[in-house]
């Protein structure tokens, strides 16, 4: 054992290396440590086929994170949960705070969407829909436009303050600054109408809690994008922490090819690696340069990855240069690696039990959901028996009830109703019927109901209250109890 | 100390949204009083407010399940 050999890379001399890919200066002194927060990363800007998909997500997320509270639907902004006055409206639907199934809903699907993600491909969220990684991204191109690429941010960043470097601080916050306000005025958009908020802003009337959040939204992005970065994902992110309880041996991830390659080292372009008994790792470093959390993914699947695929970008872009098969860092699956699966192999392992139990329970959750939107009336009915009294007798012996009905409508069109009651003979509503609720707003109206005296055997008796909606011709039946007193 | 500062000031933040989400979408701030007096305050101060102070108690109960997770060897360790 005292014998083995060293490392095979070590009997690589470095002086023989003409591997196209020139490390930036600095970068041989940089060994990125996973359990060093305190050591900035400084990622490498890349480009490929995954950092191509998440620049189109990213587009996407924020064309509609910025324009949907602009966009008007009739005489409103189309999507605003108006807090104050605890309606929610998106597009057609007015919502009521009693609507909680449907966040319910949208929260289950969201989780269930999460799980059959993330068990057929990873951590496709963190690595394109995440908005830390998509805030991450867009500061990170801000701060290249105004400081340069990695090579460049390091070498300024050692060097002492300048004029300059102070100039290109200053650019650097001013647009992240800039931005970080956009967002958080843009989130609170959905929560207060935009416009309306816009105009705060512009009389410079920041009195209102709408403002505070503003600022604290935008604080927020600020340092999670521009300073925390991956530190959110590493250190303060649960999902990254079971991300183990969703994957699976077929679960597509960002895999290095160990058995290609390694052992890993430089060497001439024209040197024949077999020889040289080399894999076709050239050991440029790069896949660590671009990493935003600082790992090597050769290291095999980490925690940190946040599956963004910069690491395989760039390997294909060295490969290429080297005139090697792409590749070497992709998307794969463990099992696909280990019994070299080809394409279709691993792609008929997708439809595995446990992708396709989280298929059906989702698409039943959201067949469930949308029936239960599209066959929505409305208006909704509460009805409460009056604290005051029980039952009583009124004029000409007759037994009286009195209820408080609650009518919300939630449509944006005034509705006419008709109110009716039925369960008991000759039960009748001796206040008034017909109830008219304007758009939107809801109603408390008393009722009384009376019976004919001996009409009924004393005791409770079960009713039904009917309310009908003139203008949509539909109705809602509630139950309540009628009390004749002994 | 920052990492664990982190620990618990972020958890404790989602850990808020989910119960503002909850305790908010069945009482109206409006129908709340204080000791027998109705609160006088819009219903956005009460939302903000009622968010910080989730916060706040579920960032103690974080804190302090930090410290109790201590091993006794770091709790007998004397101060730095």
């Amino acid at each position: 054992m005292s014998e083995s050999k060293p490392p095979v890379k070590k009997v690589i001399p470095l002086a023989v290396s003409t591997a196209p890919i020139e490390p930036p200066p600095g970068a041989d002194a940089e060994m990125v440590s996973l359990y060093q927060a305190h050591k900035k990363i400084y990622p490498r800007s890349v480009s490929g086929v995954f950092s191509r998909w998440r620049w189109i997500l990213v587009f996407l997320t924020q064309i509609i994170f910025y324009g949907l509270p602009w966009l008007e639907w009739g005489q409103r902004q189309a999507v605003v949960f108006d807090l104050g006055a605890r309606r929610f409206y998106i597009f057609n639907l007015v919502l009521y705070p009693q609507d909680f199934i449907y966040l319910t809903g949208i929260l289950v699907i969201s989780a269930y969407s999460l799980f059959l993600f993330t068990a057929v491909a990873g951590r496709l969220w963190c690595g394109y829909a995440c908005p830390q990684t998509v805030y991450t991204e867009i500061f990170l191109w801000l701060e290249k436009l105004a400081e340069g690429d990695r090579s460049m941010r390091m070498r300024r960043d050692a060097a002492p303050w300048t004029l300059e470097k102070l100039a290109r601080k200053a650019w650097k916050q001013f647009m992240w600054i800039t931005l970080a306000l956009w967002t958080g005025f843009t989130f609170v958009g959905y929560f207060t109408p935009i416009r309306v908020l816009a105009g705060e802003f512009a009389r410079w009337d920041l009195g209102s809690w709408e403002i505070f959040w503003t600022f604290f939204y935008a604080f927020a992005t600020w340092g999670n994008a521009g300073f925390m970065r991956e530190q959110v994902c590493k250190y303060m992110c649960p999902y990254a922490r079971f991300q183990s309880a969703m994957f699976d041996k077929d679960t597509l991830i960002v895999t290095y090819d160990k058995e290609r390659g390694e052992p890993r080292g430089a060497r001439s372009k024209k040197a024949d690696p077999a020889a040289l008994n080399l894999g076709a790792c050239v050991d440029c470093s790069l896949c660590v340069q671009v990493c935003p959390t600082g790992i090597d993914i050769r290291n095999g699947l980490q925690y940190e990855c946040i599956g963004c695929g910069a690491c395989a970008d760039v390997c294909d872009t060295v490969m290429d240069k080297v005139g090697y098969a792409r590749g070497l860092v992709k998307y794969s699956t463990e099992h696909a690696l280990e019994q070299h699966w080809t394409r279709d192999q691993t792609v008929r392992h997708v439809f595995r039990p446990r992708v396709l139990i989280y298929t059906a329970i989702l698409a039943v959750v959201v067949v469930a959901m949308s029936v239960s939107l599209a066959l929505r009336i409305p208006f909704k009915v509460d009805v409460v028996r009056d604290r005051g009294s029980l039952a009583r007798i009124a004029d000409g012996g007759k037994i009286e009830n009195v209820f408080r009905i609650q009518v919300m409508n939630a449509s944006e069109v005034t509705q006419n109703f008709h109110l009716s009651v039925d369960g008991l003979p000759n039960l009748i509503v001796s206040s008034e019927t017909d109830i008219s609720v304007e758009s939107t707003q809801s109603r408390w109206v008393a009722v009384r109901l009376q019976l004919p005296y001996e009409g009924a055997e004393p005791g409770s008796h079960t009713i039904h209250f009917k309310i009908e909606s003139k203008e949509l011709d539909k109705s809602v039946t509630e139950k309540a109890v009628f009390i004749v007193p002994r | 100390m920052k990492q664990k500062l982190m620990w618990v000031a972020w958890p404790s933040f989602l850990m808020a949204g989910v119960l503002e989400l909850l305790v908010f979408a069945v009482v109206d701030p409006e129908s709340l009083h204080w000791f027998g007096q109705p609160f006088d305050m819009p219903r956005q101060a009460v939302y903000s407010l009622g968010f910080f102070v989730f916060w706040l108690s579920v960032s103690i109960s974080g804190a302090l399940t930090l410290l109790l997770a201590k091993s006794p060897d770091e709790v007998n360790q004397p101060p730095l």
